[in-house]
């Protein structure tokens, strides 16, 4: 019972057999769960988390040099004429630097000989043993339970409050 | 001659150490990145974030590093031009430049950097290195009769800003098939911390350079993480990592601060079973102490713009000797090491565990060293000796030893590859 507690993805198919169909959609597949925990070590490696909300083009406005007042008004001048948002996207595509992932994909690794080391190569690799300690979401303690809708994990009562008060499916889009 | 001046830089994610090869000290150690504060339309490069005056509160941060490689050249070429400028005041053209790269850097990434390197900046000439070798080099050089310099191969563990790299380095070359990688650094445990605070006590989730600081301070590795949760789950003072940590308010003091220093260092006098020893006129003190404010110490911390940490004081670099903890399915370090070992040959095993080096500036957390042998020696064949020394000063290490290759004799003649 234990391993199975511990591995979150087995533990769902054995259970969604149980329960009946309605409520298998009302709990979250597997495959969102794994969307959610990449999301979440996705967002460990952003600059800027909270950012989230400022607009991309905020940036645009900034610029290294001392002249910065002029280019901004000249900015807005031209901002006269009007773009599509179709063009408009497409700029900050091109002026946007590409990010680590495009560039892996364009070297295109995986076609070298197995032998080759390479950066996917050098990948340390799954864990010799599955077994995995859970800390609680809320109070960072050793954990229990999985929350059945997004599957954090919490240590109590008290805590599952909190987290379905809070951040449940946070990570979930 | 002047102009063999060799210009050393450790381009790296989250800081750049650049100075002039042959001395001891890099000339300028600068977070590699460029960021806005609020208040202003201009970005700010390099050192200048790290002036006192300045109110990074809710910066906005740009860096030219995604993942350990170079995505953004042009900010890198504005930041480096800075550094050279202003800080290091050398004349590219005259000089040559000893450069680091990570470990398996993209073709594409090394071309864009040739052509910053030779196009924009006209130096003389270039010499990519990477960051173990140097490290090995180093070392070697500090300790002439240890088993690194005899055997001229050692184990690098380099625990960067990105990822963390255990690289086997023989006869001063990085074994890059025995190179293994895990995919977790400074960078990600800063923003974890940040993720559990917020969360937990106060936003700060643009507050990167505030988390930094607070990370560097008070994080620290366990050695035993079930008996420390056990401790950090006790109330009042029996708590030993419970600490305070105090926001700048932006008018008596922009630095944050530990409220308590003396508690904050606490943990590190615990015995084994998990007590702290009895001098009984610190003792004495700390009980009055708590006597005397117990209502502010329940506080809500939010008015006062605090927050107190316990558990995440170790949770956090706890993820580096567990990524699977926090979802990853990647092995630990201490297993990272022994795949790195064992894809070498076997006759350098031996050798190899006992010189395992600790650079990079996550290893700088207490007990660091102690941990990682606690893990690493049952994986071991108990045969073999392990023996892991850290780096007299893990920030700096690779640049060192980019130094002390520049002024070699031989590095003028032989390495230095000229503008095609």
């Amino acid at each position: 019972m234990d391993d199975d507690v511990s591995n979150s993805l087995r533990r769902m198919s054995t259970r969604a057999r149980k329960v009946a169909p309605k409520m298998v959609a009302a709990l979250a597949s597997t495959d969102n769960r794994t969307q959610a925990i990449l999301a979440r070590l996705e967002a460990l490696e952003n600059d800027n988390p909270g950012a989230e909300v400022v607009e991309p083009n905020d940036d645009d406005d900034a610029s290294l040099d001392e002249d910065d007042d002029q280019v901004y008004h000249k900015k807005q001048s031209k901002g006269t004429k009007r773009k599509t948002r179709q063009a408009k996207a497409l700029e900050t595509a091109k002026k946007a630097p590409r990010t680590f992932l495009e560039l892996l994909h364009d070297a295109n690794l995986e076609s070298l000989p197995p032998h080759v080391p390479s950066y996917l190569r050098a990948a340390v690799g799954p864990p010799s043993s599955t077994c995995r300690r859970h800390f609680c979401t809320v109070c960072g303690f050793s954990a229990k339970y999985t929350c059945v809708r997004c599957g954090m994990r919490f240590c109590a009562a008290r805590c599952q409050n909190i987290h379905n008060d809070t951040r449940c499916l946070k990570f979930v889009a | 001659m002047a102009s063999n001046v060799v210009v050393v830089l450790d381009n790296g994610g989250g800081l750049i150490k650049a100075g002039i090869g042959g001395e001891r000290d890099p000339t300028a150690v600068v977070p590699n990145c460029t960021a806005r504060p609020l208040s202003s339309k201009k970005f700010l490069l390099a050192d200048q974030l790290l002036s006192p005056t300045e109110d990074l509160t809710s910066a906005v941060l740009r860096r030219p590093f995604d993942r350990g490689y170079l995505i953004n050249h042009d900010l890198q070429s504005t930041i480096w031009s800075h550094i050279f400028s202003s800080l290091l005041h050398i004349t590219p053209s005259s000089s040559s430049l000893l450069l680091t790269e990570p470990l398996f850097n993209l073709p594409s990434i090394q071309r864009a950097t040739d052509e910053i390197v030779f196009e924009e900046f006209n130096f003389k000439s270039l010499f990519v290195s990477d960051s173990p070798s140097l490290v090995h080099l180093y070392e070697a050089s500090r300790r002439p009769y240890d088993v690194v310099s005899k055997a001229q191969c050692s184990l690098v563990v380099d625990v960067g800003f990105s990822f963390t790299h255990a690289a086997p380095v023989f006869q001063n070359f990085t074994v890059n098939y025995g190179v293994k990688r895990m995919d977790l650094g400074g960078k990600a445990l800063t923003n974890y911390l940040k993720e559990l605070v917020s969360y937990r006590s106060i936003n700060v989730m643009d507050e990167t350079f505030l988390m930094d600081d607070v990370k560097e301070k008070l994080c620290f590795v366990s050695t035993d993480v079930a008996r420390d949760l056990q401790i950090a789950r006790r109330r009042g003072s029996d708590n030993y990592f419970r600490c305070t940590y105090v926001l700048p308010d932006g008018i008596t003091h922009t630095k944050g601060f530990i409220k308590d220093p003396v508690e904050a260092q606490r943990f590190l006098k615990l015995s084994e079973d998990g007590e702290l020893p009895h001098s009984e006129g610190t003792e004495e003190a700390d009980q009055t102490e708590v006597k005397s404010k117990p209502s502010e110490r329940n506080k809500v911390d939010l008015t006062k713009n605090e927050f107190s940490l316990s558990n995440e004081r170790f949770l956090v670099p706890e993820m580096i000797f567990r990524p699977a903890d926090l979802g990853m399915n990647q092995a630990g370090l201490a297993e990272c090491i022994v795949r790195a070992v064992n894809s070498c040959h076997p006759h350098l095993h031996p050798v190899l565990y006992e010189s395992i080096i600790l650079t990079g500036g996550s290893t700088l957390f207490p007990g660091f060293a102690k941990r990682l042998e606690n893990e690493l020696r049952p994986l071991v064949p108990d045969v073999y000796q392990v023996k892991i020394t850290t780096q007299e000063d893990p920030i700096l290490g690779v640049w060192r030893g980019g130094s002390l290759l520049a002024s070699s004799d031989s590095f003028i003649s032989s390495y230095l590859e000229g503008k095609d």
